[in-house]
């Protein structure tokens, strides 16, 4: 069972009048397992959100099906586990933070007494609670999106879906979501994002998903898709070529990148330490090393760079 | 029915938000200062006692028929910019993923639509009433006439919001104006015309505009029990023969109301089912 799948999903947008129909998502199969927070990544216009909406059931698929939380996408019992902040968010601006959660509360079926709690307890996460007698009109695009994200979690939901819930936030207010992210995992719940911001995810994410043209191109745990393999970049007084020959016995891949800098490739992060024993056996002088391994951003723009290609 | 009367809440709210009730406001002091133009001229310039009888009776028709008129506006703008239009300032991206049925938007949209033009048609029409009394006179067809006036903001509200459903707001706006206009035309124009033509074709034209659009079948309720007394007047046709008199003035049947109903509720019906169908993003 998992929290969200999807199976052959795709959706073809057309307008009415003539143009050529755009594809938003063209084959895609996604497994999220229960519990985990899932990093939902691509370039522009790769069908994300999208995908998301027909999650929610907003938007109907032209074709495949979607299941959440073990029901169909947009049935009333998966709605009612589920929250959702998104992408262009634009809420009611004449409400207050205080009115605007009541209303979102009222409609996931609160009661009274749980909700006062709740919107004191939600408002504290976001760190909204001395605004919240403020009309959201006079809120500022960050303050709207922390309402957002507040909004999303009220009704303590199984699932929390989250359409790049940082884009409008200071460096504070995304430790902030990194940290209620980490509240909701510890709380078992799953949360499924979307963000540009790679950092954040590796930060904050334990799998992801990452969608090209409508499809997933790559679909797993962060460890499994990123331990292959480890650059280092190896500063020596001179490069000369005794010390490349004995790097390139140990390491795959040798380049130099000016007249001190080499890098070194490994399959993996234990043979670093080779690296500098072959520098020092071969009469180089080792100034300094660093390691790098690599990012999400690096897989990330190989995957999409190469699919471009 | 909780996800309904939340809806039907915020729509209230936002109505009142979007100072609806300031035009409304301002209707209901000019309409006020208006009706008391009989009694004012009356005790200007003196003129019998039926001269001042014919004023209240003239003030009190086009007090009806400016509620008529102004709420069938207020409906129509409330309503046209509801679902497409909200779409697209992105309000029902997050209302939506609740757990509640989208014809519970629908319905909830609808019914705060109405109940916020229904207060303010009983509203002008106590206002009517006080001073038409206030000057010695008691109307009480201003309040026979109420339930009929009451369906010209339902049937209007309810077909611009069926547009709004597939149309962004100036377009619905576009569209249930349009309508309105033809059927205006039809009633005011095309009919008055029978008397000079006598042509089958014009009168099925009419007819057809009843159909389409049920504006004049609700004017003949409403005239029903507001009568003015005068003469002379085109509709009379004195000269024209049975069938073109009965043409000019059809009498009302109840059917009739049973027709503007069911308008009514296919058009609530049809709107709901687009929204239901279509792609909110
Ligand atoms: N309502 C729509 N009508 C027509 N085309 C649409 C519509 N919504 C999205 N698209 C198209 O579908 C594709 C996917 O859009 P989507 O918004 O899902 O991308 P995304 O991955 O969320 O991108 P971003 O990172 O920029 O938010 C794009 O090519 C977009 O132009
Ligand atoms: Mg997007």
């Amino acid at each position: 069972m998992w929290a969200i799948e999807t199976r052959g999903l795709k959706k073809v947008y057309r307008s009415l009048i003539g143009g050529t129909p755009v594809v938003a998502v063209a084959e895609l199969n996604l497994q999220v397992p229960y519990g985990c927070v899932f990093g939902f990544l691509g370039p522009n216009g790769a069908g994300k959100t999208t995908t998301i909406q027909i999650l929610i059931g907003n938007v109907y698929p032209t074709a495949g099906q979607a299941w959440v939380l073990g029901y169909k996408a947009g049935a009333l019992a998966a709605k009612r586990r589920l929250g959702f902040l998104p992408e262009k968010f634009q809420f009611h601006e004449f409400l207050t933070a205080e009115e605007f959660l009541k209303l979102h509360g009222r409609l996931a079926g609160m009661d009274g007494k749980t909700l006062a709690k709740r919107i004191d307890e939600v408002l504290e996460l976001v760190g909204l609670q001395e605004r919240r007698k403020s009309r959201i009109r006079e809120f500022s695009k960050g303050m709207q999106q922390r309402i957002g994200l507040a909004q999303a979690i009220l009704h303590d939901p199984d699932l929390v879906i989250l359409d790049e819930p940082t884009s409008a936030l200071d460096p504070l207010g995304r430790r902030r979501v990194r940290e209620v992210i980490e509240y909701l995992k510890q709380q078992g719940k799953t949360v499924f994002l979307n963000s540009h911001l790679l950092s954040e995810v590796e930060r904050s994410c334990d799998m992801v998903a990452i969608l090209n043209k409508g499809r997933v191109v790559k679909q797993g745990t962060l460890e499994a898709l990123l331990v292959h393999k480890s650059v280092v970049v190896l500063e020596l007084r001179q490069v000369v070529p005794s010390v490349l020959e004995a790097l390139e016995r140990v390491a795959t891949k040798v380049q130099p990148l000016d007249t001190n800098r080499v890098m070194a490739e490994v399959a993996d992060e234990r043979a670093i330490p080779e690296l500098a024993r072959a520098v020092v056996y071969a009469g180089g002088e080792l100034m300094g090393m660093q390691a790098k391994r690599e990012t999400l951003e690096d897989l990330f723009i190989q995957l999409v760079e190469g699919e471009a290609k | 029915m909780g996800a309904v009367a939340a809806i039907m809440t915020l729509t209230l709210k936002e109505a009142m938000r979007r100072r609806a009730f300031l035009g409304t406001l301002i209707i209901l002091v000019v309409l006020y200062g208006l009706s008391f133009l009989p009694k004012a001229f009356h005790e200007a310039f003196g003129g019998s006692e039926r001269r001042f009888e014919l004023g209240i009776q003239l003030m009190t028709s086009f007090g009806i028929d400016s509620i008529k008129f102004f709420a069938s506006v207020l409906a129509i703008v409330l309503s046209a910019g509801t679902i497409t239009g909200e779409i697209e300032r992105g309000y029902l991206a997050a209302i939506l993923p609740r757990p509640l049925h989208r014809w519970q938007v629908y319905l909830g949209k609808w019914l705060g639509v109405m109940v916020f033009c229904a207060v303010n048609v009983v509203l002008w029409s106590a206002m009517l009433w006080l001073s038409v009394y206030l000057q010695g006179r008691s109307r009480p067809e201003i309040w026979h006439a109420l339930p009929y006036v009451l369906l010209y903001p339902v049937l209007y509200g309810t077909l611009a919001l069926m547009f709004s459903s597939f149309a962004g707001t100036s377009v619905a706006l576009m569209f249930t104006v349009a309508l309105g206009a033809f059927a205006y035309f039809a009633d005011h124009f095309l009919r008055p015309l029978v008397v000079f033509i006598d042509a089958a074709i014009l009168q099925r034209i009419v007819w057809l505009s009843e159909w389409v659009l049920p504006m004049a079948t609700l004017k003949r309720f409403v005239m029903a029990e507001v009568r003015l007394p005068f003469t002379g007047r085109i509709e009379d046709a004195p000269f024209a023969s049975e069938a073109v008199r009965f043409f000019l003035n059809p009498p009302t049947r109840a059917w009739e109301l049973g027709y503007v109903a069911l308008y009514i509720l296919v058009a609530l019906l049809i709107g709901g089912i687009i929204f239901q169908r279509r792609d909110v993003q």
